[in-house]
């Protein structure tokens, strides 16, 4: 209620000061300008919109119903598919590879998202000190930022290579067992997940880096008045007053894992034995390896249900987020 | 006229818009200059092609030699080369067929090609080779180029593997001398006597071998079946017909690789390090490999290193690797296509691009009078030889329609074999039923 009231004070205001007509001057204008008016304000309106709308039509509308749509054919992408209504889905249900990328997509966005984002909150915290070098640290941190997935899952090849592999060199170095990193399904998971974090962990850094900066001092301060050790300031001033950031990197993080391919197709294949496996690389090889484009259509769209799902998850609890401010 | 800089930006957009999408592979098709192609006839063919490849820089300079030679003895006539990385050519070929849009030759590997050719994609070059063309080819590269006995493309090269091994690690494992005839290779017998030499006295680490069956490469180990004389489909090409002796002699050799620790354990059908690297970097000490590995292995390799012919059981075999050259269905000048197509797999043309690429003809005459080539020519015989072991019966499966999907069937249960501890008869039966389901409705 309180902010509706503000809205209305703000966008009077607003229109006082921009001369556009005010609620008395609307009062006294004819029936016919006010009509006229209205229709110029939503020509322009719609005119500001037309590209967007038209670029979200052509690259993610279309397309997005076409793959429904697709997603209900047999079809290799060559010619007219045949429709075979929810075959694909009930194939999906008995499809073992299927619900193991589930698995693993499902395990890899509860282990990737926790873990970047604590990392990131860690790096940030340390990098908005008084630690030495800080700036060089900064750069170090977001500088795999600058690099493509695929160029970091090659850095990632040469890093976990079994055989030869700059990792199980170390290992051996320090009389440490060698890792089955690429033929050990636990262990290509976990290299995986590494990549990941090192890649994503700048990015987190980077976002509560500017969350911490917009914290006043003072509240610090009072804090350590008031007799709050560092863990408590941590606790009680930092992590609340991070909040819009933690919600927007839960998002961006919970996305992000749900559509990673890159990494794994690079560093991993899906493999060993579809231990890597997840949804987007499955859809891949069934699409564009396989070309079984409905199978891969379907897939794609039980990606787009769960995306939704989370979103929509988490569109209720953006309005208790949002009271943080 | 003065130009206004608003005009100048919208020529300049203009004019670099065709660069921009012809190097994201999206040029559109070729257009006639109209005075028409004579293609089989064998007079001066006119008007412009788009050509879209991938290929290492030998094979991009051999394909660019060939396309001046084909301009210059055909004045009038223009192909645009467009080179493109091997991991976005078919996406990309697929995404130009499925809009109306595709380049009007390119090539295609041959356990690709069927996907192609049994879909309608291609040009039926039926009617515009000349009669006899066939023979010129071995029967085996001819076989590969057919869909329900009809041409739908040139056999340009092949390829097949032969050992490639590390001389220094073979003699000391006390293995002094290796094949040097076809007829004198290995038995499986005498290769896994080879390799447990080679497993006694090399450290923990490293190893007797590495196959390349990584990713699409899973077509190569059919080279095993095939030595046993097996098939994977029977000679319908639609009834799987893995399912047999050679089948389980296949899958039994080729598990115990692992299972010996002759290759390591990454060494699997799904793994994303190609052979060849486990080779380079000495962790093994054979490996099975194409030529086009030549070049390099020539000019980065500090160890002595030589070839010979792969092992044989019930006969010898080979993959048939390599690539055909076919024209789009589309193309609005099937005459220049054909045209082109028949330049290229001409005796000198072929010669050349193979000498140079370190790639094996498809040619009958170049198979029998041998080819030498431009790095290590001492190797050619090796896989000119092997390459002779090659029968049609084996290549002409390998174009099924239906490839694409056989080789998700092979990847996922090989790779349960080798490194899932599948048994061969759950390995075999499960194979059997994917490849029924990937051909049916073939």
């Amino acid at each position: 209620m309180t902010a509706a009231v503000g809205l209305g004070a703000g966008a009077a205001a607003a229109a006082a000061v921009s001369g556009a007509p005010s609620a008395s001057d609307a009062r006294t204008a004819s029936p016919r300008h006010r009509g006229r008016s209205r229709a110029r304000e939503s020509l322009a309106g719609y005119a500001f919109l037309t590209p967007n709308l038209l670029l979200l039509g052509v690259f993610v509308i279309v397309p997005l119903v076409s793959a429904v749509v697709i997603s209900f054919q047999r079809t290799d992408g060559f010619g007219a598919g045949t429709f075979t209504g929810i075959d694909n889905y009930a194939r999906l249900a008995t499809d073992p590879v299927f619900w193991r990328s589930t698995l693993n997509t499902a395990l890899f966005t509860a282990i990737v998202t926790p873990l970047s984002m604590l990392l990131g909150l860690g790096a940030a915290v340390l990098m908005n000190s008084v630690l030495p070098a800080r700036g060089l640290f900064r750069s170090i941190l977001i500088l795999p930022m600058a690099i493509s997935g695929v160029a970091t899952a090659l850095i990632g090849v040469l890093v976990f290579d079994q055989n030869n592999g700059v990792l199980d060199k170390l290992l051996k170095a320090v009389g440490l067992p060698a890792v089955e990193w690429q033929s050990g399904g636990a262990a290509a998971f976990a290299s995986v997940v590494i990549v990941t974090l090192w890649w994503r962990v700048g990015f987190n850094m980077l976002i509560y880096l500017a969350g911490l900066q917009g914290i006043s001092p003072e509240l610090y301060e009072a804090a350590r008045l008031d007799g709050a050790g560092g863990w408590q300031r941590f606790r009680f001033v930092t992590v609340p007053l991070v909040g819009p950031s933690s919600f927007f990197l839960l998002i961006m993080n919970v996305i992000y894992s749900f559509q990673v391919f890159d990494i794994v197709f690079v560093l991993t294949g899906g493999g060993p034995q579809n231990a890597t496996s997840v949804l987007v690389t499955y859809a891949y090889n069934n699409g564009f390896v396989t070309r079984d484009q409905g199978y891969a259509a379907a897939i794609g769209v039980v990606l787009l249900v769960l995306t939704l799902v989370f979103t929509a998850v988490q569109w209720r609890v953006s309005r208790t987020r949002d009271l943080v401010d | 006229m003065e130009l206004t800089r608003r005009q100048i930006l919208i020529g300049a957009g203009a004019a670099s818009l065709p660069l921009l999408l012809a190097g994201c592979g999206f040029a559109p098709p070729a257009t006639t200059s109209g005075g028409g192609a004579t293609g089989s006839s064998g007079g001066a063919a006119t008007g412009t092609l788009t050509f879209t490849t991938w290929g290492t820089d030998a094979e991009l300079a051999g394909f660019r030699s060939a396309i001046d030679r084909f301009q210059q003895a055909n004045a009038g006539a223009t192909v645009n080369l467009n080179a493109v990385p091997y991991a976005q050519m078919f996406t990309n070929i697929d995404a130009q067929l499925q809009a109306g849009n595709p380049p009007d030759i390119f090539r295609v590997p041959y356990y690709t090609f069927g996907s192609y050719a049994g879909r309608g994609q291609l040009l039926d070059l039926s009617t515009y080779l000349p009669s006899g063309f066939s023979d010129t080819f071995t029967p085996a590269a001819w076989a590969a180029v057919q869909n329900k006995s009809t041409p739908y493309g040139v056999p340009h090269h092949t390829d097949t593997s032969v050992i490639l091994y590390n001389k220094a690690a073979l003699e000391t494992a006390g293995v002094t001398s290796v094949p040097t005839t076809l007829d004198d290779a290995w038995s499986w017998d005498e290769f896994e006597g080879v390799l447990q030499k080679l497993r006694t006295s090399l450290p923990a680490d490293k190893y007797p071998y590495a196959a390349n069956w990584q990713g699409n490469g899973v077509t190569r180990w059919l080279s095993w079946l095939f030595e046993s004389d097996g098939r994977f489909l029977a000679e319908d090409l639609v009834a799987p017909a893995i399912d047999s002796d050679a089948g389980r002699q296949a899958v039994d050799f080729t598990k115990n690789f692992f299972s010996a620790n002759f290759v390591p354990q990454n060494n699997s059908v799904k793994s994303t390090t190609l052979a060849s690297d486990i080779w380079y970097a000495q962790t093994s000490a054979m490996v099975s490999a194409g030529a086009f590995l030549i070049p390099d292995a020539a000019s980065t390799l500090d160890f002595e290193w030589g070839a010979t012919f792969s092992p044989r059981n019930v006969r010898s075999a080979g993959d048939f690797g390599g690539n055909a050259l076919v024209a789009t269905k589309a193309t609005a000048n099937p005459d220049l296509a054909s045209a082109f197509l028949q330049f290229v797999t001409q005796e000198d043309e072929m010669r050349q691009f193979c000498a140079g690429a370190s790639l094996l003809p498809t040619r009958a005459d170049l198979t029998a009078s041998g080819i030498d080539f431009a790095v290590r020519p001492e190797l050619s015989p090796v896989f000119v030889g092997q390459a002779s072991s090659v029968q049609a019966k084996d290549s002409g499966q390998v174009t099924s329609p239906s490839m694409s999907k056989i080789i998700t069937v092979l990847q996922d249960q090989l790779e349960q074999a080798f490194v899932g501890g599948q048994s061969t008869t759950d390995t075999l039966s499960a194979m059997t039923t994917g490849i029924a389901a990937a051909t049916a409705g073939s």
